[in-house]
């Protein structure tokens, strides 16, 4: 256990770095240098030289990269060229709003994926099956930004039900949750086809398990073969695989903050990009990499902890 | 892992073609005529286009779908059939040039691990590395460092594409190296190059013809993602995504300019998605993703 997790630790250590490394380099190809900004039109070369050296801008490439490192320690990740705000204010800002609509959009979907993925390999090759798995690879299919702006006109415009732009308020007032569920609907949606399908899977390989029909054998209900011992049983490989889905959930993300003006890190980082805020870009950038990792991590070790069998390998 | 090299050996004669396995699936079958059909318009655009996809007409701007115009036309007055067919065109090319990039260069790295015993450690370590990264980051980070364009996304989704494909390379060409012919050809003195064109190549076809259809699908839906938040193709280029977003600022008063786009993306790629699973079955059952 404690190899494995090393291991994995180990993996990510090297990961990040490259995050930072990525994130510095983004610096260097900002096409205007921040000494000659900083003197002003009016100065002389030797001003702009005397100020370089003040930025350390002319020390070599490496130890820039150290101070560099020593900021980032310190949560300084620079000034907004547009703005002028802290980049680690405007994240934090950011990050709440994101969180909250990742959690809302994993609370409907995964359930409702496990659900429908169950029925399909209970009733396996039935009309009901080919169905849930018809709208399974449709979900797959279709755009992020398709479903969104589909809720948009008919939920939003159409119908004038719910909110669709930006965030109401907090979370626990109601405001706060009408404007959740539209993004939340959208983001959701395009999940529950993948987790339908790997629950399928999963679920149909545990129901032809000796343990089951041992569970059937013994004169057990058959709602709770299919719960405890099925079901349970399918739930490590399901787990691993929606942890696979994480990286597909953060461009879902993306997109749909954009498209529902949701306050979130990846409306602020498409808008910095487009923007050339090159600081912003990069602290968006290296969060976004950096929480990756982390919940990648987390979803391996914990999937350590719940299936033995992963540690040996 | 000795089961599965058996399992591996050739399929007895009596088992119908791949082709006729597929055209038997009615998934299959269609599937397989929507994407001709796509790429025969994508390839067909200039000829098939009834009008200039980039000719403005101010005259006529936002009219819904009619005789004269048979999917309306956008903001600008532009043609959206005209747009669609070139913006097929643009979206397919993206979606193929980085199949095409990453793919080969993570087959490559698939082979060189799988026949290379030594190698393998180190390249599948740099592949997880890559793996550790959705491809929206490859996306954002490309476009932050080369500015917004078509080039960064294409850049971006092959480098996403590398480390699949050399895993799906990789385990399929190992299953078949334990097998006897592969020493029986090294016995005879043949080059390693050779050995791996040869032999190891064409074994590892059906695993690498699945994985890229399914994989084109995801990596049109994604890159016109990345089209529609801009940054990907930019305007006036047509590209689905690209289209879908300026249809975006005119969403209450034409809907069709960006549902149009968008539902050519959904259909394009579930096209992919089918085949793909269609294909999987046909030519190896025991290929599940």
């Amino acid at each position: 256990m404690l190899r494995h997790a090393l291991a994995r630790i180990g993996l990510a250590i090297p990961v990040l770095f490259g995050v930072l490394l990525i994130g510095f380099l983004l610096m260097q190809v900002v096409p205007t240098d921040p000494a000659t900004v900083r003197a002003g039109p009016q100065a002389t070369a030797e001003v702009v030289a005397a100020i370089r050296a003040e930025l350390g801008l002319d020390a070599p490439i490496w130890m820039q990269f150290g101070k560099y490192l020593g900021r980032l320690a310190q949560g300084d990740l620079g000034v907004s060229i547009i703005n002028n705000v802290q980049v680690t204010q405007e994240l934090g800002a950011t990050i709440g709003p994101t969180l909250e609509l990742m959690f809302a959009a994993l609370l409907w979907s995964i359930p409702t994926g496990i659900f429908l993925g169950t029925v399909a390999a209970y009733w396996r090759g039935s009309l009901l099956d080919k169905g849930i798995m018809a709208i399974s690879v449709a979900g797959v299919s279709v755009p992020v930004f398709f479903l969104g702006l589909v809720l948009i006109w008919f939920v939003g415009f159409q119908w004038q039900l719910l909110p669709f732009i930006g965030r109401g308020g907090p979370i626990w007032s109601l405001d706060g949750i009408r404007a959740l569920i539209l993004p939340a609907v959208t983001l959701g949606g395009v999940l529950v086809g993948p987790v339908a399908r790997m629950t399928r899977t999963a679920v149909v390989d545990t129901l032809s398990a000796d343990h089951v029909r041992t569970a059937r054998a013994k004169g057990l209900a058959e709602h709770l073969v299919v719960l405890r011992h099925a079901l349970r049983n399918a739930l490590i490989p399901i787990v691993t695989l929606i942890g696979l889905q994480i990286g597909f959930l953060l461009g879902g993300a993306v997109v749909t903050e954009t498209i529902f003006s949701w306050p979130g890190v990846g409306r602020l980082a498409v808008g910095a990009i487009l923007s050339a805020d090159f600081p912003m870009a990069q602290g968006t950038i290296i969060v976004l990499s950096a929480g990756f990792i982390l919940i990648n991590l987390t979803v391996d070790l914990l999937y350590a902890v719940l299936d033995p069998r992963v540690r040996q390998t | 892992m000795s089961a599965a090299a058996l399992d591996a050996v050739p399929e007895a004669p009596r088992r119908p073609s791949p082709m006729r396995m597929l055209m038997r699936d009615t998934g299959g079958a269609i599937s397989l005529v929507g994407v001709i059909l796509i790429v025969a318009a994508a390839l067909l655009a200039p000829w098939l286009a009834p009008r200039d996809p980039f000719e403005t007409d101010l005259m006529a701007i936002m009219q819904p779908p009619s005789a004269d115009y048979w999917l309306g036309t956008d903001g600008q007055g532009r043609d959206i059939l005209a747009r669609m067919l070139y913006g097929l065109r643009v979206t397919l090319g993206m979606g193929l040039a980085s199949l095409i990039a990453g793919g080969v260069l993570g087959a490559l790295i698939g082979f060189l691990a799988a026949f290379y015993r030594r190698l393998d450690g180190l390249l599948m370590r740099l592949m997880d590395i890559l793996l550790s990264f959705p491809a929206i980051l490859f996306g954002l980070a490309l476009a932050a460092i080369f500015g917004p364009g078509l080039t960064s996304v294409i850049i971006a989704l092959s480098i996403a594409t590398v480390p699949l494909m050399a895993r799906i390379v990789r385990s399929s060409a190992l299953v078949v190296m334990g097998l006897d012919y592969i020493e029986a050809a090294r016995a005879i003195g043949m080059s390693d190059a050779r050995l791996i064109l040869r032999h190891l190549a064409p074994n590892c076809l059906s695993a690498i013809v699945v994985f890229s259809t399914l994989r084109l699908g995801q990596v049109i839906l994604l890159g016109s993602a990345l089209s529609f938040l801009g940054l990907g193709a930019q305007p006036p280029m047509a590209e689905l995504g690209a289209m879908a977003a300026q249809g975006r600022n005119f969403l209450f008063i034409a809907p069709h300019i960006s549902v149009i786009p968008s539902l050519g993306i959904f259909v394009m790629v579930l096209a992919f998605n089918l085949l793909g699973d269609a294909l999987r079955d046909a030519l190896d059952p025991r290929l599940r993703i």
